[in-house]
């Protein structure tokens, strides 16, 4: 037993000792926009802040291409990379749970989210295009909004179906990569978020239930167009290579990307 | 016909993209190849100790706190997936950052594999009829001159079908690099779907090439087994 407890206590011993050589973390090296040449720029696998940094990879800048936007920010915070190319929501919620990162001044690029649907469901597309407009005209969709980003409104006025919504337009399946606060992220085993609640809303007018799958964001577009989803919902920004493949909705809300790195 | 002519243009000609396979390749290639290389190395060792305790050949305690260790390090390795194994070593064991990525993954699927050979090297010389290996005692042999002429070469040839599967796995099992941004072949095609929405394409040209590299190897070690045979005769 003695003997048990003696290697047990040097491995962990040995796994600490490793643990402890860390090295420091250099400090911050981009300061604008015009310092990303020759930078390593971290970004999520397949999103908008992939296709801009990607711009600079002719400039001798590194991309370093992770599953997670959490993945990049962890590289970022132990000094792996020099910066992270995100959306401005979900790099505000970064900052807040990590007071060692700042987002830069500059606004990157101001780009429309809209959901995506497969070329060959027009019909579908139009019937969400009708939804959406009604929920601009009525205001649910700014409320919904309103809900999750703004300090004094946040919390305050959360979607909430109408009673007696009949549900016999059958399921919708919607393809989203749940961490990617505040557009769709885990809260108590729960996704939740703007584009949730915004297709909720979807659905209510079109008498659907609303059934969720959590994927990795660069499978969302193989999974519309191979039916395995019927709409893709996660943040996603109308581009051109997007459109070869997919149709979108009209966009439901603007959003700009930061640039995020290490506080002085 | 001309569909595929258009997707292949697509996927790996435009823009270049044929070269986030191209540098994948080299990824995998090294970081399979250093592993296991590694991997040798280390399980060799490990083998070599555990067997010695087990065969009650030795009553040193040094040997035994030795095999105590390697077992806990054989527990721990091969009940843990190897993923979760790479991101420990990503983000905390070699948090500091000026540690290379392909050296963490080096290291991680060196360590992880060597548990696997360690075992398989084990089962190799505790095949060896216990005669062979008193003969080699009585003929005035050291122990370790016995295990290095006489044992080993005889259990090397009995493991090599097990050992080849092992690379086999390995080689496989580095496809989960991507999940340190590191860009091997998978990552490399999961890149190239990102950019073109068109999962066809890249993932069946990544198995491809995952087959191809496993049918060499196959061969190579079919090669080698046919030629020890030959030598037994």
């Amino acid at each position: 037993m003695k003997k048990v407890l003696c290697t047990g206590l040097l491995a962990v011993s040995m796994v600490l000792a490793l643990m402890g050589c860390g090295g420091s973390v250099p400090e911050n090296s981009v300061h604008s926009i015009d310092d990303l040449p020759g930078k390593t720029i971290g970004v999520q696998l397949g999103t908008t802040g992939d296709i801009f940094a990607s711009d600079y990879e002719a400039e001798g800048s590194t991309i370093e291409r992770y599953n997670k936007g959490a993945d990049a920010i962890q590289a970022l915070k132990q000094g792996k990379i020099d910066c992270v190319m995100i959306d401005e929501q979900p790099a505000i919620a970064f900052v807040e749970k990590n007071p060692d990162l700042v987002i830069l001044d500059e606004e990157f690029a101001v780009e429309e989210y809209a959901i995506c649907v497969s070329k060959e469901n027009a019909e579908l597309t139009a019937k969400i295009n009708e939804a959406l407009a009604q929920l601009k005209t009525d205001g649910t969709l700014d409320s919904i909004i309103s809900n999750y980003i703004g300090d004094e409104t946040k919390g305050k006025s959360p979607y909430e179906a109408p009673e007696g919504v009949n549900r016999s337009g059958g399921t919708l399946v919607m393809a989203t990569n749940a961490a990617f606060e505040p557009y769709e992220f885990y809260e108590s085993q729960e996704i939740v978020g703007i584009d949730v609640d915004m297709a909720r809303a979807v659905c209510d007018i079109l008498g659907m239930e609303l059934v969720i799958e959590d994927m990795e964001f660069d499978a969302i577009i193989n999974a519309v167009t191979s039916g395995k989803a019927d709409i893709g919902v996660a943040g996603m920004t109308i581009t051109e290579d997007r459109l070869q493949s997919v149709d979108f909705s009209d966009p439901y809300t603007t959003a700009t990307q930061v640039i995020v790195v290490r506080g002085e | 016909m001309q569909g595929f002519k258009e997707d292949f243009y697509l996927n790996f000609i435009k823009d270049d993209r044929w070269r986030y396979i191209a540098d994948g390749l080299g990824t995998t290639f090294s970081v399979t190849f250093f592993a296991a290389v590694f991997g040798i190395f280390l399980g060799f060792l490990i083998a070599l100790v555990r067997s010695t305790v087990d065969k009650g050949g030795s009553k040193s305690v040094f040997l035994k706190v030795l095999d105590g260790i390697c077992k806990v390090y054989l527990t721990v390795i091969r009940g843990t997936p190897a993923m979760i194994q790479l991101l420990i070593m990503y983000y905390i064991v070699f948090s500091s950052p000026n540690v290379s990525k392909q050296v963490v993954a080096i290291l991680t699927f060196g360590l992880n594999s060597a548990a696997y050979v360690a075992e398989i090297f084990r089962s190799g010389i505790m095949s060896i009829d216990q005669g062979q290996f008193e003969a080699g005692r009585s003929l005035g042999f050291s122990y370790a001159q016995t295990m290095l002429y006489i044992i080993t070469p005889q259990a090397f040839k009995n493991v090599l079908p097990a050992l080849a599967n092992e690379f086999i796995t390995l080689l496989k099992e580095t496809s989960i690099c991507g999940y340190i941004a590191l860009t091997d072949i998978t990552h490399g095609a999961n890149t190239i779907r990102s950019q073109t929405y068109e999962p066809y394409l890249p993932l069946l040209g990544a198995a491809l090439i995952y087959l191809i590299i496993v049918c060499v190897l196959t061969a190579g070690v079919s090669r080698l087994e046919r030629r020890l045979r030959t030598d037994a005769r």
